[in-house]
């Protein structure tokens, strides 16, 4: 046993922390910056760009490979548990043919994005859209030019956007490797192969490897890239397997380095307090009575004005800076502080459902009306009306807000894992007025996000507090309380009136919906309700906006999550009524489509892999197969397409639930049907996506909901606001994978909206009960 | 005034107030990151470390309560990956975000000295730490498998 000082981790140049992290972590690098000498604040310039390493070569701004083959390839991405990590350098390396056990990751630097544009080259998206497998379908490149192009990470669009500039990358990367190998053997480039970072040549039976030819790749370049093809998914040889992630054995060692583990010599801590109504600001704060607590060294005020509003803070606040978190913390607890809390201070959630009630009945905004509704709801045999709702909710991840940022007069450097790092940095140029190639951005593994700009102003708050205190570096950090409570957006409340007309056989002649919410977020409000993939001749959707002041923001599942709830349990009901199956009900009205529909905003264009889907879910499950009393077996689909783009990933699901007499709800087993298109990346990241989607949208089923009173959020921690833990998850998921013939949008949170309304049909069965809000937490499931 | 806190078999001088959480003499005063703060309030689990060998929560306990006893973190476990709990997460690659594990491989480990052969319903009992991308399909695999790497 020896007596150590505490270990600080930044008192090596950049090269030994690489060094280290490397060596402990194995096939990984994180690429960090650190400053190089021991007082940070004297370095805030580095020579040469972090990026650049002289001795190993770079053959494109992705991929450097070094004398032993060691490929190291640069994720634009956070990594916030979703898999870029470990998917985005297969996408190169599937092109790029080398040893995937010579692969490590780290991230793409947001400032050299800034600074360097894309070539011109890889703009142009190969192929002919979703449908083609030599194609591709991003939506959100427009105005992603930058050499690191989508840097953002949300809308479950890594692959989708990505894909296929990166295998571009790979694949030109690897063009090079040969051309430079040709032209040292002097053969044609056609007669050399190139395999698991080995490059031969048959007929002179010469050999070389991607680490010996590598410095020569990095200055030959191709005559002409722009005839450079992607290859088709049958010519996977990497891409399509099970590949674990390349930073778990980081993140079982406990020295994956999060935003929240970054020390910096010479650092200061932050704990920060916003106003608890959004909207409001401090009105005076009395710094003297914790002037002398131990450890304190100033106190910070985060203005609510012109210059905060335009990044991003939905509040005023204070912040208190010492010399160990603990102590800000402690200090800022005992920090008198006055507010303004502003007009949102008098709106409570039942003020606020009967806003979006009263909404929904005034005159609204049609997005689709097709047929005569009014006509032939006169005629049904039978009119059926239901209300629904869903509470606001925060996404609610793990790692609480934070950053660490150093400000110097010519140069910012944050430390953080952030959804946006693009974004992150233009705001904190506007924030600082230094020049956006100035701004540095090292990104960091980031302890979940779930929805990018619900990550709240964590990264802006820390800018502005060490923009008051140039020189020194700065830790802010959201005590648990903050972040849920105050630094998130929300998923937002809303209500949605569904009514149907039925013909004498239950079969729907009309369906009127009227959605309000305050989700005017693109077409959050009305995705998955604008055209049903269920044949109603006469349809309309109108939604309804009331005006709120609590922030609202994307949150995983999306307007797809609760729009699929209220679709799918009220097509639940109506087979009901019908006294039909629900799985047999929705198979014919899915069918009753025509061959080509165009209805609606976007059209319902799938009618034959539903039916297919949900065929393939009743088959796994044993649907209609005997259960034991109390229990019982809900169904549910949902593509997650969105009215304005064409693609969609149509996933089903079966929950077999047992609730007992007195109420309590268990979820024995679930059974996926998950869309793969042309082809999945890596389908292990897949099926832990969905596994990890089940938990989550069991949760919002369950227990999840944010009650405002006089104005600010209710549940700010884990006593108030569960999450399932181990006991509550289902003992069996059976995933099945099922290919179409496209690209599908992607699998972050396409299993979601199945959920809710899955679990309550077959709360329904059981009980007789029909709930139509969520969580159950405030229903009684009690029966017979 | 400082005081000493034995973890991972190393003494370290902690330089903090008593009342100061163990998780922050951990993370702030010695360095040691891989134990995370999650809510502070002793329910989230994401800050569990080893006293005496029992999973106890970090952020909800005074440092200097902890002097005289034999904490383990998670850079404690193995200096190279190799602890039966650690191989278990890494075949089953458990992590998503990854920020709750450290805990949840803590508490595992902690369970499996108590029960050897944990059954499910052992598992349901003793594993109550958060994870919000819902590993928990993954982490009841990885603990039957590691049970039987112990051998």
């Amino acid at each position: 046993m020896s007596e150590k000082t505490p270990e600080n981790r930044t008192d090596m140049d950049r090269r030994e922390f690489l060094t280290t992290t490397a060596a402990v972590g194995g096939a990984m690098v994180l690429g960090f910056w650190m400053p190089p000498s021991a007082h940070a604040a004297n370095v805030p310039v580095a020579p040469t760009p972090w990026y650049r390493e002289a001795t190993v070569p770079e053959i494109n701004a992705w991929i450097t490979i070094a004398p032993d083959d060691t490929v190291t390839i640069r994720v634009g991405q956070t990594e916030l548990g979703t898999g870029v990590f470990t998917a985005n350098p297969m996408m190169i390396a599937e092109e790029l043919q080398c040893d995937w056990k010579k692969v490590r990751a780290e991230y793409a630097s947001a400032n050299r994005d800034a600074r360097e544009k894309a070539p011109e080259w890889t703009l142009k998206v190969p192929g002919n859209g979703e449908t083609d497998p030599a194609g591709a379908a991003p939506v959100e490149l427009a105005n992603a030019n930058g050499v690191y192009r989508r840097m953002i990470i949300h809308s479950s669009g890594n692959v989708r956007e990505s894909r296929y500039y990166l295998q571009l990358a790979g694949a030109e990367a690897r063009e090079r490797l040969l051309l430079a190998a040709a032209t040292e053997w002097g053969v044609p480039v056609s007669e050399l192969v190139a395999k698991d970072s080995v490059i031969t040549h048959a007929k002179s039976k010469r050999r070389t490897t991607y680490g010996a030819i590598a410095a020569k790749a990095a200055r030959t370049p191709l005559p002409d890239p722009s005839k450079i093809k992607i290859k088709t998914p049958d010519k996977y040889t990497l891409l399509g397997t099970e590949q674990k992630s390349l930073d778990t054995p980081l993140k079982v060692s406990g020295e994956a380095v999060y935003g929240i583990d970054i020390r910096l010599p010479g650092m200061l801590y932050a704990a920060a307090k916003a106003c608890a109504v959004w909207g409001g600001d401090v009105k005076s704060y009395d710094f003297d009575r914790i002037r002398n607590m131990p450890g304190v060294h100033s106190v910070v005020r985060l203005p609510f004005d012109a210059s905060t509003k335009g990044v991003g803070f939905l509040c005023g606040g204070v912040a208190v800076v010492a010399d160990s978190w603990w102590r800000a913390k402690t200090a800022l607890d005992a920090l008198p502080i006055e507010w303004n809390y502003g007009s949102g201070a008098g709106v409570n959630s039942a003020s606020l459902y009967d806003l979006h009630l009263a909404t929904a009945k005034q005159p609204g905004e049609a997005k689709t009306n097709d047929g005569n509704v009014d006509e032939a709801m006169a005629r049904a045999a039978k009119v059926v009306e239901a209300v629904y709702s869903v509470p606001f909710s925060p996404r609610a991840r793990m790692e609480p807000g934070n950053a660490t940022v150093l400000v110097t007069d010519n140069r910012v450097d944050i430390w953080s894992g952030d959804q946006d790092p693009q974004g992150l940095l233009r705001k904190t140029a506007k924030l600082t007025g230094i020049a956006p190639e100035n701004v540095y951005i090292h990104s960091t593994f980031q302890g979940g996000g779930y929805g990018s700009n619900g990550n709240g102003p964590q990264g802006e708050q820390a800018v502005a507090i060490a923009n008051a205190l140039r020189g020194r570096p700065v830790k802010m950090l959201w005590t648990r309380e903050e972040d849920w409570g105050t630094g998130t957006r929300y998923r937002p409340m809303s209500v949605c009136l569904m009514k149907a007309g039925l013909d004498a056989q239950g079969w729907p002649l009309a369906m009127e919906v009227r959605h309000a919410t305050t989700w005017n977020l693109g077409d959050m409000g009305y995705r998955g309700l604008s055209a049903p993939p269920y044949f109603i001749p006469n349809y309309r959707l109108t939604i309804h906006a009331p005006k709120t002041h609590v922030p609202i923001g994307t949150r995983r599942g999306t307007g797809a999550a609760p729009n699929g709830f209220y679709m799918e349990s009220f097509i639940d009901e109506l087979a009901n009524i019908a006294g039909k199956d629900p799985y047999m009900y929705r198979r014919e009205l899915i069918l009753r489509n025509p061959d080509e529909p165009k209805r609606g905003i976007g059209g319902f264009v799938h009618r034959d892999d539903f039916v297919r889907a949900l065929d393939m879910v009743a088959k796994m499950s044993g649907w209609g197969t005997p259960l034991p009393e109390g229990w019982a077996r809900g169904i549910a689909i949902d593509d997650r397409r969105r009215p304005t783009r064409t693609t969609s990933t149509i996933c089903a699901q079966v929950h077999t639930v047992e609730v007992t007499k007195r109420g309590q709800l268990t979820l024995h087993r679930v059974d996926v049907v998950f869309e793969q298109g042309f082809a999945l990346m890596n389908p292990l990241s897949v099926r832990k996506q969905i596994e990890g989607q089940i938990a989550w949208g069991y949760d919002d089923t369950m227990y999840q909901a944010t009650t405002i009173e006089d104005g600010h959020a209710v549940e700010r921690s884990f006593d108030k606001f569960p999450v399932s833990r181990m006991n509550e998850y289902p003992k069996q998921i059976n995933i099945q994978f099922m290919k179409t013939n496209r690209w599908i949008t992607g699998a972050g949170e396409e299993a979601i909206p199945q959920i809710p309304p899955a679990i309550l049909s077959a709360v329904f069965k059981i009980t007789g009960k029909r709930f139509r809000s969520i969580p159950l937490k405030n229903h009684d499931l009690s029966w017979g | 005034m400082p005081f000493t806190l034995l973890v991972n078999g190393v003494q370290y001088s902690v330089d903090a107030e008593p009342e100061t959480p163990l998780l922050w003499a951990l993370r702030d005063s010695i360095g040691l990151t891989g134990t995370k703060y999650g809510c502070g309030i002793g329910q989230c689990g994401a800050c569990t470390v080893l006293m005496d060998g029992a999973a106890v929560r970090s952020c909800f306990m005074q440092a200097s309560r902890a002097v005289g006893r034999k904490i383990t973190t998670i850079e404690g476990l193995s200096s190279d990956g190799s602890h039966p709990v650690q191989l278990a997460w890494k075949e089953f690659d458990v992590p998503q975000c990854g920020y709750c594990q450290s805990g949840q491989i803590l508490t595992a480990v902690a369970l499996l000295e108590k029960k050897p052969k944990p059954s499910d319903a052992d598992i349901d009992a003793q594993m109550t730490n958060a994870c919000r991308c819902g590993t928990y399909h993954r982490i009841r695999q990885a603990i039957h498998r590691a049970a039987a790497l112990r051998g």
